[in-house]
């Protein structure tokens, strides 16, 4: 029997335009325990990944697998549930280049659209919340619909891979 | 030489300067191999202060824990570019003082195998081990590592070590591996004693005055031969020891063991497979069921987890 787990996003702040923020682990995606020492990023639940937050309409769901990209391209952080879709770990992945892991998959995407520039805009400051078409990299067949959007700190891009 | 202290911090201390449970810290070690600590006379985790520092500043500004181990870990890596620099620029000081910047952050035993050893290789590497620099800087690592051994502290185990130095001389490249596993013993608190394979003559009298528990064969210079003769010499006059190879492999070629174990490659690795060994050994001849090493720290993070 498959155990799903349930959790529930917290809204952590609003900022000065009225937009919500949550927080979430950047391994296991869960919000932050509520007994964690204020002073540290570390998730209480896995211990393995850091707190990050990012606006409500971006942020990963319930066992939604993500990436988070720096401006440079480069992978900074797999979830787990990324790392188990993929096929790749975070130890090994960190610091390579995103294209070395998803390519664009939409060929009819206009070209302001193309998933690297969408990459770096998100990784360059807050905005709106993008769409993309992804797959793994030597992989056809399986295409992925991705949002992409800013999360932090420090200001990074966030890719949820969704079904 | 000055050995700097190095600070070292409980598992209980490092997990309260990064805001983390002991636990999580254990775990960090298995998935990402850091911060690696070494362990103290009672097996428990010592984390250099060093590490844990450099480990902190990086979770401050980090996306993830493996960005931020592999921001600490680049942080760390310059000790071995001075190193490096200093040796290329025939500037004995500055190698000197590249040594004592990175005792002040790990052990004398990382300290080598995560600077010195690596420094030398990129050296051979970038001239050649056949060139000038190379030569400079085998022959200052050579004189560093027996300096460091004799700053050792004196044999405490009940433990004796002989080593069939196989290797041509202080410019082979396994000759440094050999002199940081001699090390590396001694200050596990062993007799070590290090013989040249090709002399003979009177080693009756050096086996019946070190009464080894262990010998190794270290090196891949001298040919199989002349390491089976002074083998044989060594088993008639000490009986059935437990004989061990380190580095004697050539180039990945496969080694002739006849029987003798082969230990793993970095000094490190060796020394503590070499331990466990003849710890094991012992057990059997006493009827005891000691721990090998590796069981013997599953039995230490239970210990330090209960605490």
């Amino acid at each position: 029997m498959t155990v799903r787990r349930l959790r529930a996003v917290r809204p952590a702040e609003v900022d000065e335009r009225g937009q919500e923020f949550v927080a979430f682990c950047g391994h296991c995606g869960l919000p932050p325990a509520r007994e964690v020492a204020p002073q540290s990023r570390v998730c209480g639940h896995c211990g393995l990944g850091l707190v990050l937050q990012a606006p409500a309409d971006v942020a990963p769901r319930a066992d939604e697998p993500f990436l988070v990209i720096d401006s440079t391209l480069s992978v900074c952080a797999v979830s787990a549930g990324a790392e188990e879709l993929l096929g790749i770990d975070e130890t090994s992945a960190v610091n390579k280049h995103i294209i070395d892991f998803l390519v664009p998959a939409d060929a009819n995407a206009p070209s302001a659209d193309n998933l690297l520039v969408l990459l770096v805009a998100a990784a360059s400051g807050p905005g709106e919340p993008r769409t993309a078409v992804v797959r793994p990299r030597e992989e056809f067949g399986v295409r992925f619909r991705a949002r992409i959007g800013p999360c932090g700190p420090p200001h990074a891009a966030l890719l949820v891979l969704t079904s | 030489m000055i050995m700097v202290a190095m600070r070292t911090l409980k598992t209980s201390e490092a997990a309260a300067l990064l805001n983390v449970s002991p636990n999580t810290l254990r775990a960090w070690e298995r998935r990402f191999g850091y911060p690696k600590p070494q362990r103290s006379a009672g097996r428990h985790r010592l984390y250099t202060h060093g590490e844990v520092a450099a480990l902190r500043d990086a979770l401050q500004q980090g996306l993830s824990i493996s960005s931020a181990v592999s921001r600490a870990r680049e942080a760390l890596s310059t000790d071995t570019h001075t190193l490096v620099g200093a040796l290329a620029g025939f500037e004995l000081d500055r190698a000197d003082s590249a040594m004592e910047a990175a005792l002040a952050l790990r052990s004398v035993e990382r300290s080598v195998e995560e600077v010195l050893l690596p420094s030398l290789d990129e050296l051979g590497t970038r001239y050649g081990i056949d060139s000038a620099p190379w030569a400079f800087a085998a022959r200052w690592a050579d004189g560093w590592l027996r300096r460091a051994q004799r700053l050792a502290p004196p044999p405490v185990r009940p433990l004796a070590i002989l080593v069939g130095d196989a290797t041509r001389n202080e410019l082979d490249p396994d000759a440094l591996a050999v002199r940081a596993f001699e090390l590396f013993c001694g200050r596990s608190g062993a007799r070590v004693m290090a013989l040249p394979v090709a002399g003979v003559s009177g080693l009756a009298d050096v086996i019946e005055s070190l009464s080894p528990d262990a010998v190794v064969i270290a090196g891949s210079h001298v040919a199989d031969d002349d390491v089976a003769l002074w083998a044989y010499r060594v088993r008639a006059c000490a009986g059935p020891l437990p004989m061990a190879l380190f580095r004697r492999a050539q180039h990945g070629a496969k080694v002739r063991t006849t029987g003798a174990r082969v230990l793993p490659d970095t000094p490190f690795g060796a020394h503590r497979h070499l331990l466990a060994v003849v710890d094991e050994r012992r057990a059997h001849r006493f009827g005891d069921l000691a721990p090998a090493v590796s069981v013997i720290e599953d039995v230490d993070d239970l210990r330090e987890a209960q605490a």
